[in-house]
């Protein structure tokens, strides 16, 4: 390690626990700090309209999300084509309970911390139980089962009447030291909470991966049977995967509920579990802070697509039609180029910046 | 002499200019609002919808209908999901909007309660009876779905010869779809004599043929299909190359297609080409096909805007174009009577759109009207058959008597 842990321009471990560190410097951890404290401050001094709260909150839920889709197909290699339904069932557990009980019930709208813990829950008894083929099952195969288990949901909810047959399920406002949560204050809330799970949950996966737990995911990944040489369970690996992606994506579902005072089935179709996939790509598999880049990259994009849209549409009238074809054609086009000449994602771009910053003035 | 006048002339400019501003500072520009799927899952409909709702407004204010006072009614496309719908409301609430035009059924339900937070009056693209239940804010334009197929299911049991007539609903696999069925059950436990033998959910199927022979072995004749254009399209496709359309209304071993007010209009002739041919529709929107007072300025409207035929003949335009006309007309009575325009005042008004306030549009078959206890515009509906190619009247205008039953 570097004698001064403030300016190291280079890696110089001499411990392999030295390498596992999550900040290898204290200019790391500072900045960090500082970027998070900006991030819990930053709405309390400018004023944001609902409508861009509401954009920051479904990026900080696509986002906790993502941080399970990439830990089952960026670090486990499993690939996952089903990420929406598994943020359904975690939705859906919160709806079926409003239903059952009332959506203004004490227990959904005083103890959501818990009500999210339980989609987590439910989305990691389900991501298990689906996980179960990765024992048989590898690559194409286990994608279409995956797939399979996307229309089963879709199937199951859009038919139960249940579930009201896919129709908006409300769910109660929730309710904080202050008292309820007003529509005025609902979507600054949510964008405290979620960013906080996302904060926990991202270091938490970042402790996970230093563990012999998370380089376990790595070592399947690259080579299962060699892991399995090496003393490793890849099967349990799997499984274990697939439940632990299953609980973010319940949390994410829980908090889409809550965010969206309702649940109906068109936010947990599979054109969703393919934008869950883009996000993955595009911000870059196998890679935490991947997790965190894609999912803002994408809903941006839709958003900057949108506004061009709207701008064009004020002076050609005529040709909104092609105007609005540019959003399903960007989104095409992001991911087609991505894979083409940047299949590391976002995340890469990242790692190369830091690299450079970290040893200017000095050439890369 | 001259220089004694110099001092007014400054004076002479300043008055003008402030003569010339006063109408436009006085001017008021009345923000509406419309979120609609000009991409994705029914863009067909929303499409010309949207350039009714542009084309009309666009009218209104280069017309000066309300008199100096203009309307802004931005359209955004939202893909038709609920996601992208409830961030456009945001835009447009933070945009000050006093009345707002939604779209689809799973969204107007799903932002139910958004509309009642805020007590802005909605005008809403969908039917759906369901839209008005625990709300206050949601004003359907013309009558629901349940209502239609009520109609339509009424039309079926005094035309048809013989015994109770046997029906199938073919029915869009969702609230939209769904949501007729269990009132029109309703209507036949309350005395309507027909039997409804199967009720189909349609996928996304490119051949029904073993669907319909099922139906023609349990001896049905009559479909009712509550859906939208392209699977009636398919479905009529298949029955005539089986030969199973039937030549005359309720003709034995064929069977007679109807359906509500998304099932119709010129795309399904287009889609379904002469297999077209005999099919029964209902809506409360007068038709380009027969030329009125409302078709001609209906025509009129889209050529100024230079709309294509496609356009200018479709009953989305028309419906878009009268939700326009509705919203309009509102902030029009309420200017009238002095007051300001706001939700409050558009609301309030809307709920007295009855009796003598009843509104005439003049591209619907009925009145428009509107209480505190009846949320649905137009009650009246017409029943249409293709015959060469277009759609034309069958009978007069009715209000299907078993909506009223049902609701006590």
């Amino acid at each position: 390690m570097s004698a001064n842990r403030w300016f190291a321009t280079g890696n110089f471990f001499s411990a392999y626990r030295d390498e596992q560190r999550i900040f290898t410097t204290h200019l790391d951890r500072a900045i960090f700090i500082t970027f998070l404290a900006a991030l819990f401050i930053w709405p309390l001094c400018f004023e944001v309209s609902s409508k861009y709260m509401l954009v920051l909150d479904n990026i900080l839920i696509a986002m906790v999300a993502i941080i399970g889709l990439n830990l089952v197909t960026g670090f486990a290699g499993l690939i996952s084509i089903g990420h929406a339904a598994f943020v359904g069932v975690g939705a859906y557990t919160l709806a079926l309970l409003a239903r059952t009980i009332g959506d203004s019930h004490v227990i959904i709208t005083h103890a959501w911390p818990l009500m999210l813990l339980a989609c987590g829950a439910m989305g990691a008894v389900f991501g298990g139980f689906v996980g179960l083929p990765a024992l048989r099952l590898k690559h194409l195969y286990l994608a279409i089962a995956t797939l399979s288990f996307q229309m089963i949901f879709q199937w199951t909810i859009n038919f139960l009447p249940l579930f009201n047959q896919g129709q908006t399920i409300p769910v109660g406002r929730v309710f904080w030291f202050t008292g309820e949560v007003s529509r005025r204050d609902h979507y600054f809330f949510w964008y405290y909470v979620t960013l906080t799970i996302v904060v926990i949950f991202g270091l938490s996966v970042r402790n996970l991966l230093r563990t012999r737990y998370g380089r376990s995911l790595v070592a399947v990944r690259d080579n299962d049977r060699a892991a399995d040489a090496m003393g490793m369970h890849p099967g349990l690996t799997k499984v274990y995967a697939f439940g632990l992606a299953g609980f973010f994506a319940g949390v994410a579902g829980g908090l889409h509920a809550y965010l969206y005072r309702g649940v109906g089935i068109e936010s947990f179709m599979l054109h969703q579990s393919i934008t869950y996939l883009a996000m993955a790509i595009v911000g870059g598999l196998g890679t935490l802070t991947g997790a965190f880049f894609g999912p803002a990259a994408i809903r941006l994009l839709d958003l900057q697509v949108e506004n061009l849209v709207g701008w064009s549409a004020q002076f050609l009238p005529a040709t909104m039609n092609l105007a609005t074809a540019l959003k399903p054609l960007t989104f095409g086009l992001v991911i087609v180029l991505f894979l083409m000449f940047e299949p590391r994602g976002i995340a890469n771009w990242w790692r190369i910046c830091r690299v450079y910053i970290k040893l200017w003035p000095f050439r890369y | 002499m001259r220089h004694q006048h110099v001092w007014m002339v400054p004076i002479m400019i300043v008055l003008g200019m402030v003569m010339a501003l006063t109408p436009a500072a006085h001017a008021e520009v009345y923000k509406l609002a419309l979120s609609l799927a000009i991409t994705g899952p029914t863009s067909d409909a929303g499409n010309p919808y949207s350039k009714g709702v542009e084309d009309y407004i666009r009218y209104v204010n280069d017309t000066k209908l309300l008199k100096g006072d203009t309307v802004s009614c931005p359209i955004r496309d939202d893909q038709y999901q609920t996601d992208i719908t409830k961030r456009n409301f945001e835009d447009f609430l933070a945009d000050g909007i006093v009345l707002y035009l939604n779209y689809s059924t799973g969204s107007t339900l799903a932002l139910k309660r958004d509309f009642e937070e805020e007590k802005i009056p909605v005008i809403p693209a969908s039917f759906h009876a369901g839209n008005l239940e625990d709300s206050n804010y949601i004003f359907l334009p013309i009558a629901t779905y349940s209502s239609q197929c009520i109609g339509l299911a009424e039309y079926i049991v005094a035309n048809h010869k013989g015994d109770t007539p046997k029906v199938a609903m073919f029915i869009h696999p969702s609230a939209f779809g769904r949501g007729p069925v269990e009132d029109v059950q309703k209507a036949v436990a309350a005395g309507l004599k027909m039997d409804i033998v199967e009720v189909v959910e349609h996928g996304k199927d490119l051949d029904n043929t073993a669907m319909l022979q099922r139906l023609v072995s349990k001896q049905v004749r009559y479909v009712l299909s509550q859906t939208v254009q392209s699977p009636v399209a398919t479905l009529l496709k298949d029955a005539q190359r089986l030969g199973l359309i039937a030549k005359q209304f309720g003709e034995e071993g064929k069977l007679t297609f109807l359906g509500a007010h998304y099932t119709g209009g010129n795309d399904l002739i287009e889609l379904a080409g002469t297999a077209a041919e005999g099919y029964y529709w209902t809506t409360s929107y007068t038709l380009t096909s027969e030329p009125g007072e409302g078709t001609t300025f209906q025509l009129m409207l889209a050529k100024k805007y230079g709309r294509d035929d496609k356009t200018a003949n479709s009953h989305n335009y028309t419906n878009g174009m009268m939700v326009a006309q509705l919203a309009v007309e509102t902030i029009r009575r309420v200017k009238a009577k002095g007051e300001k325009v706001t939700r409050a005042s558009l609301y309030n008004e809307l709920n007295a759109m009855n009796g003598n306030n009843a509104y005439s549009p003049g591209n619907t078959v009925g009145p428009v009207t509107y209480s505190p206890t009846d949320h649905a515009g137009v009650d009246t509906l017409q029943i249409y058959s293709v015959k060469q190619g277009a759609f034309h009247s069958v009978g007069k205008p009715f209000i299907p008597a078993f909506v009223a039953k049902i609701k006590k």
